[in-house]
């Protein structure tokens, strides 16, 4: 049974219930562990999820829960952009 | 209230009517709008003021008598809530506003639907107006029919 | 090949360009100038763009608006390309990649030095909020530069085909595509530079942002921001929840109405609130069946009027209900619904299967704000705004001096809110700038009016209740 909770760095909802059950129980931790929310996407679509997954095994709730750090860049970046061959 | 906020369909307690003596003079409109949202084309779009609001989120107050059956608004509501009764003709009218394709001409014969989207008769198409992509459609239905059909499917 | 390109449309004209070919997986697809990657390979009947990198999963797109980055293929070489906001070109190479793509055989191509700009406002984020804020300050002398990575403007508002609801005032009657054009026009007008098909890569300090842009990297050093980022689509945990023609809902809508391409045959919505209620319409409109609606609360989210046009349609809205599962291995066959009790636990023997090809997401967004918390902007979780929004003052000033948002993205309202947000930053921007005067001021109130007017009655409490819990009483800095 596959329940997808990051779809760019493919983590399931098993693989988060596991890492919490090691310990993993805040977000920056988790974050480190399973790459969650470090994707393409950089957390825009699992984030969300897996925050409620967090306050549901921890009985807390969203509210008292803390965000992931935001850093750039924000979106993919090509090697070309940032290092490409500046010689002429 | 019924249950319309489980089933999506009104009934009609929920709905304000115009009386048998107003159905009698004349075409008149009938607004099925019951919630208190923030929208008011409706005022905007009658040229006899007789849909009013004082908040923009209040439900139309409709002046029944001031109402002349000209439908204008049927096509400018957001929400597709309004339509327009006439049972002074015989078979009586209905004009529902209509956004899907293909859009029906006048003379065709199309199912009258109710508020389910259930057949309840096939009426004629005797009218057709637009304004920009909406349409509001006439259609011939029988006197006991004027409070269930709501809408249309075309047979083709 | 299957071709799901909709020619006749009851609401919409769809312009394609010129007929152009390219290559996926060694086949040579057809495509219109004008559509994205993934639009026309949709088209084509291909719906699996990739495969996950560990569990070897199936993938198409989801969000269709370059966000979730669900559907990046390899294309010219380069790995990792978004396909979704990315145009289809004539001869061009794309690829499905799996775990690790191929690196790129070829050196990257010389990019000149960042260019360096000094401007007085960067907007990022083209819809309604973004444009609105632009007009406002570049018709008052400001060097306004609008940034969106899209290839044309307008935010989500191009593939909104209804009519908007609100005040007739503030454009109400009108669909969100002629408004749109409307705002692009003005913009223009007014001297704002857009930036279209140009990505945000990051806040920097004093009010600096880097860009990228067709022509390379660039800086720009601004006196003031604005981020009109909008919002992303919630996604939903249950089985087989990634299976190519599992969408949200705003990827349904730019697929049909912006590239008009039907999504599929029969289409499952899950969420009844107005986005899930106007989707499920506009589906119907493009000659899609919309199988059922299900909703896990015990009433429909959104409003009477949304619902009533989709149950004169046929469409069954069943509340208390909630998805179990998706069939298929390849892509969407079914799903398995159910009903809910009232501590949200499945009701035994209520198991059904539905028949569908989509399953279509509407269980909410939530605010896109990645940058303000770059930025360093103070956050809070506010739950009736959809999730962490931006601290802000009563001019949706962050508590970073200078930077400001509007739209959903400090808070998920609706586009006419986002728009009346957008010019009040827009002014306060302007007195930020040049000082203020009486015709600011005074727009200010009408602004300020109109946003209290439509947060009114039952549905606007929750926004109401929700400003009230993050915005500042007076003036910060």
């Amino acid at each position: 049974m596959t329940v997808m909770i990051c779809r760019c760095e493919d983590i399931t909802e098993e693989e988060i219930l596991e890492a919490i059950s090691q310990g993993y129980t805040e977000i920056e931790p988790l974050k480190r562990r399973l790459r969650i929310g470090m994707g393409q996407c950089q957390g825009k679509t699992c984030i969300p999820l897996v925050e409620r997954i967090l306050a549901r095994e921890r009985c807390k709730k969203p509210e008292d829960m803390d965000e992931p750090t935001a850093r750039p860049p924000s979106r993919q970046v090509s090697f070309g952009l940032l290092a490409g061959d500046r010689d002429e | 209230m019924t249950d319309y906020k489980e089933t999506g369909i009104l009934s009609l307690d929920d709905i304000k009517k115009p009386s048998e003596d107003r159905l009698k003079k004349g075409p008149v409109v009938v607004i099925e709008c019951v919630e208190n949202i923030p929208c008011d084309p409706c005022v905007a779009a009658c040229p006899k003021d007789a849909i009013s609001m004082d908040e923009i989120t209040d439900i139309p107050s409709i002046d029944f008598d001031g109402c002349i059956g000209c439908a204008l608004c049927v096509t400018e509501c957001p929400g597709l809530a309004i339509f327009v009764v006439d049972c002074t003709s015989d078979p009586c009218t209905i004009t529902v506003p209509y956004e899907y394709l293909p859009v029906p001409e006048k003379g065709e014969k199309v199912f009258a639907l109710d508020r389910e989207g259930k057949r309840v008769q096939v009426s004629k198409v005797v009218r057709v107006r637009s304004s920009g992509k909406t349409y509001g459609i006439t259609l011939e239905v029988d006197r006991e029919n004027i409070w269930k059909v709501r809408g249309l499917e075309v047979k083709r | 090949m299957e071709d799901k390109r909709i020619r006749e449309h009851p609401v919409l004209e769809f312009e394609r360009g010129h007929e152009i070919h390219f290559d996926f997986e060694g086949e040579e697809v057809k495509a219109y100038k004008g559509e994205t990657i993934a639009a026309a390979l949709y088209a084509n009947g291909l719906v699996k763009f990739t495969e996950s990198k560990h569990h070897h999963r199936p993938r198409g797109f989801f969000c269709a608006i370059g966000k979730c980055s669900s559907c990046i293929m390899t294309v010219n070489g380069i790995p990792h390309v978004r396909t979704c906001v990315t145009p289809v070109e004539e001869g061009m190479k794309v690829k499905r990649h799996g775990a690790l793509p191929e690196f790129p055989k070829e050196v990257p191509p010389s990019s000149p030095e960042a260019k360096e700009s000094k401007v007085d406002i960067a907007v990022v984020g083209g819809g309604p909020a973004g444009l609105s804020a632009a007009i406002i300050a570049a018709q008052h002398g400001a060097d306004v530069h609008l940034f969106d990575e899209g290839d044309h403007q307008g935010g989500q508002l191009v593939k909104q085909t209804h009519q908007f609801f609100g005040s007739h005032l503030e454009e109400a009657g009108t669909r969100g595509i002629d408004l749109a054009e409307d705002l692009l026009r003005e913009a223009k007008k007014a001297g704002v530079n857009l930036h279209p098909g140009t990505t945000v890569l990051g806040y920097y300090p004093e009010k600096t942002l880097a860009v990228e842009s067709k022509n390379g990297l660039e800086i720009y050093h601004t006196k003031g921001i604005v981020y009109a980022t909008g919002a992303v689509e919630n996604y939903l945990a249950f089985e087989n929840n990634d299976l190519p023609g599992i969408y949200g809902a705003g990827g349904v809508q730019t697929l049909m109405n912006e590239y008009g391409i039907i999504p599929g045959e029969k289409v499952l919505m899950i969420g009844s609130g107005n986005v899930g209620l106007i989707v499920g319409y506009q589906l119907l409109q493009a000659g899609v069946d919309v199988v059922e609606v299900i909703e896990a609360m015990p009433n429909f989210g959104g409003y009477q009027v949304h619902a009533s046009k989709l149950r004169r349609a046929g469409v069954p809205i069943s509340t208390a209900h909630t998805i179990k599962k998706a069939l298929g291995t390849d892509r969407v066959e079914g799903a398995v619904v159910h009903v809910l009790d009232e501590d949200w636990q499945p009701v035994p023997g209520t198991e059904r299967e539905l028949e569908c090809d989509v399953i279509c997401i509407a269980v909410g967004l939530h605010p896109d704000n990645q940058f303000v918390r770059q930025a360093g902007a103070e956050m809070k979780y506010v739950r009736e705004l959809g999730g962490f929004v931006p601290i802000r003052t009563e001019d949706m000033e962050t508590t970073v001096e200078g930077v400001f948002v509007a739209g959903d993205s400090a808070g998920i309202e609706e586009a006419t809110v986002a728009a009346l947000e957008g010019k009040l930053v827009g002014c306060a921007l302007v007195e930020r700038l040049f000082g203020t005067s009486d015709e600011i001021s005074d727009m200010k109130e009408d602004i300020k009016a109109g946003i209290e007017q439509m947060r009114k009655g039952p549905y606007g409490e929750y926004p109401r209740r929700g400003v009230k819990l993050c915005t500042l009483d007076e003036e910060v800095c």
